[in-house]
């Protein structure tokens, strides 16, 4: 009897858990129907008007592209960077590899609302401030850490044998990178891609110190909507995102079961 | 002459061309560590490796133009065994069509043709094992590099791996550098045993050289089994089938007489260990088809050898 009442304790604690981490984000799906022009909970009757206002706003859909172009270019720049360094890293593998590895990962320890405020202070002279490029630029270094940490992570089950059958089968340093490292540590480097996209899709903070008028991103929007007139299309915007990462999520868990099945075969 | 190489330890070795030269010794005898200064994977701090004269220092592994099958094989797990076969010339920017001739060849040479387009993981064992060496002699290295290429394999399938190596050896003509740890291995295989320890080359020969006048008595230790003589004049190796066991008395002018300790039975041989004044625990292996008497443990032995069975390792210091 003990094992199967402590067994139930178990899947019952899991279950509040997971409610726990999830109820206050799907809290946007039913305000989000509201018929109401303020931010509040439908009841009894449900509309679709502030999803229909989200997707007729110019300015939603413009933040929706600006994010989109931004959290791309990041999530390109961000991998290429990430990539390359932990593949670095991984080669020279000595011990002030390591001090240059904690360096690196200081954009995701160090507070971002310091980060925010180095960046605004850098941009200024720069006159990267209010332009796409200052943004992607800042939200590259934040996520160039988790592509760092995702391909090293990769790289640990990769067998050093590989890169030295690949040299002395004739290849030099970079054919091997790209024709036998690469293909080697994909799960890892698409984990990385994901993950820096996330970061830039939703950061806010550093955004908010450099973006003005002319770059809007959409967490920016949702923040004004919210601080400024309880707009509940910020709801409908909501969840579309949740939607679309619902999705992102989707797609990555089945291709790396796909990499995991070719791997178990074993 | 081959080549030459010092390392490790001041080492020497001359390699012939075209011979199949083992690297034997226990772990931790500097056997891959020197296979790996050959490949270039590590650097020698004096000394010099040479190819045909001419020196390997400072060439990087992918310009010197050795073939290796390593440890555990490691096969490229994302291509298939053709691309892994072609891989090497695909990286010299050969043409297609001549890759998919010459990869054929090493399909056939391997007896791989119907695995051609699997993956690694889908391999067996001794097939990995094959798709290595394929992969390795594909761009006909004069130097083919083995580090432990059977180690991962069952007994029963590495004796025959054995002989299929041996056959390859013989076709291909390329010199092979073998590394291992298995005394069988060496001897049934090479030309040449090299024999390592502790980062030395301890003695080097053919392997019937080796058996037969081991030097010390690490060699002789290694290398086949062997009961140690410490006699007035110095110390002897005397191998346990040169030595012949009659009953007490049976025996004709015995050189030591001894007491049976214990009998172990093998089928063709049977093992029997006898405890003498002279010499302590000697053990005997009799061979059962030319001497059929049976021992048991308590009885009292005559032991007798020919001169020349025992050998020689070290003279008395006096």
């Amino acid at each position: 009897m003990k094992p199967s009442l402590l067994a139930s304790f178990n899947r019952a604690g899991a279950w509040v858990l997971l409610m726990f981490l999830v109820l206050p984000a799907l809290i946007a799906i039913p305000v989000s129907l509201t018929p109401k022009r303020f931010l509040s909970m439908p009841k009894g009757e449900y509309s679709l008007r502030h999803f229909e206002k989200l997707f007729t706003s110019e300015e939603w859909m413009s933040s929706f592209g600006q994010s989109a172009i931004i959290a791309l270019s990041t999530s390109l720049l961000a991998t290429i960077l990430g990539t390359l360094c932990a593949i670095g890293l991984w080669r020279v593998s000595s011990k002030y590899s390591e001090v240059v590895r904690a360096f690196l990962l200081l954009p995701l320890i160090i507070p971002q609302i310091i980060s925010a405020m180095a960046f605004y202070r850098l941009w200024i002279p720069m006159g990267l401030l209010d332009s796409y490029l200052g943004l992607i630029l800042a939200h590259t270094i934040l996520a160039t850490p988790m592509v760092l940490i995702t391909v090293s992570a990769s790289l640990a089950n990769f067998d050093p044998k590989l890169e030295q059958a690949s040299r002395n089968l004739g290849a030099s340093n970079w054919v091997t990178v790209r024709r036998v490292i690469l293909p080697s540590v994909r799960p890892g480097v698409l984990a990385g891609a994901l993950f820096a996209f996330i970061l830039s899709w939703d950061e806010i903070v550093v955004t908010l110190f450099i973006s003005k008028y002319s770059v809007y991103t959409l967490p920016r929007r949702m923040w004004n909507g919210i601080r400024e007139n309880t707009d509940p299309t910020v709801a409908a915007a909501a969840v579309v995102l949740i939607a679309l990462t619902i999705i992102a999520f989707v797609v990555y868990a089945i291709l790396s079961r796909r990499n995991a099945k070719v791997k178990t075969s074993l | 002459m081959f080549g030459t190489f010092c390392a490790v330890n001041d080492v020497s070795l001359d390699i012939q061309k075209g011979e199949f030269l083992t690297l034997l010794g226990p772990s931790g005898s500097g056997k891959t560590t020197l296979l790996m200064m050959i490949a270039g994977f590590l650097d020698i701090t004096s000394g010099d490796i040479s190819l045909d004269s001419e020196t390997l220092i400072g060439v990087p592994p992918e310009k010197r133009n050795f073939g290796m099958v390593f440890q555990g094989y490691a096969l490229f797990p994302h291509m298939t065994v053709r691309d892994n076969i072609g891989y090497a010339l695909s990286v010299r920017k050969t043409p297609k069509a001549e890759i998919d001739i010459r990869v054929e060849e090493m399909l056939e040479l391997v007896q791989l043709q119907s695995f051609a387009d699997r993956k690694p993981n889908q391999l067996s064992g001794g097939q990995q094992q094959r798709v290595a060496l394929a992969r390795a002699l594909c761009f006909s290295p004069p130097v083919l590099l083995l580090d432990e290429p059977l180690g991962a394999l069952d007994k029963k399938l590495r004796v025959e791996v054995q002989e299929q190596l041996k056959d390859i050896h013989r076709r291909v003509g390329t010199t092979f550098i073998y590394v291992t740890h298995d005394q069988e291995e060496a001897l049934s295989m090479s030309d040449r045993v090299v024999i390592m320890r502790d980062g030395a080359i301890e003695q080097i020969g053919s392997p019937k050289e080796l058996y037969e006048k081991p030097e010390s008595k690490f060699s002789a230790g290694f290398l086949g089994k062997s009961n140690f003589l410490y006699l007035e004049d110095g110390t002897y190796a005397l191998r346990p089938e040169k030595i012949d066991i009659a009953a007490e008395g049976a025996g004709a002018a015995p050189r030591m007489t001894g007491k049976v300790r214990s009998v172990t039975y093998f089928g063709s041989i049977q093992r029997v260990m006898v405890e003498t004044d002279e010499a302590g625990e000697l053990e005997v292996d009799v061979d059962n088809w030319r001497n059929p008497t049976s021992f048991r443990a308590g009885q009292n032995v005559d032991l007798m050898w020919e001169d020349h069975a025992a050998v020689m390792l070290q003279r008395s210091e006096d």
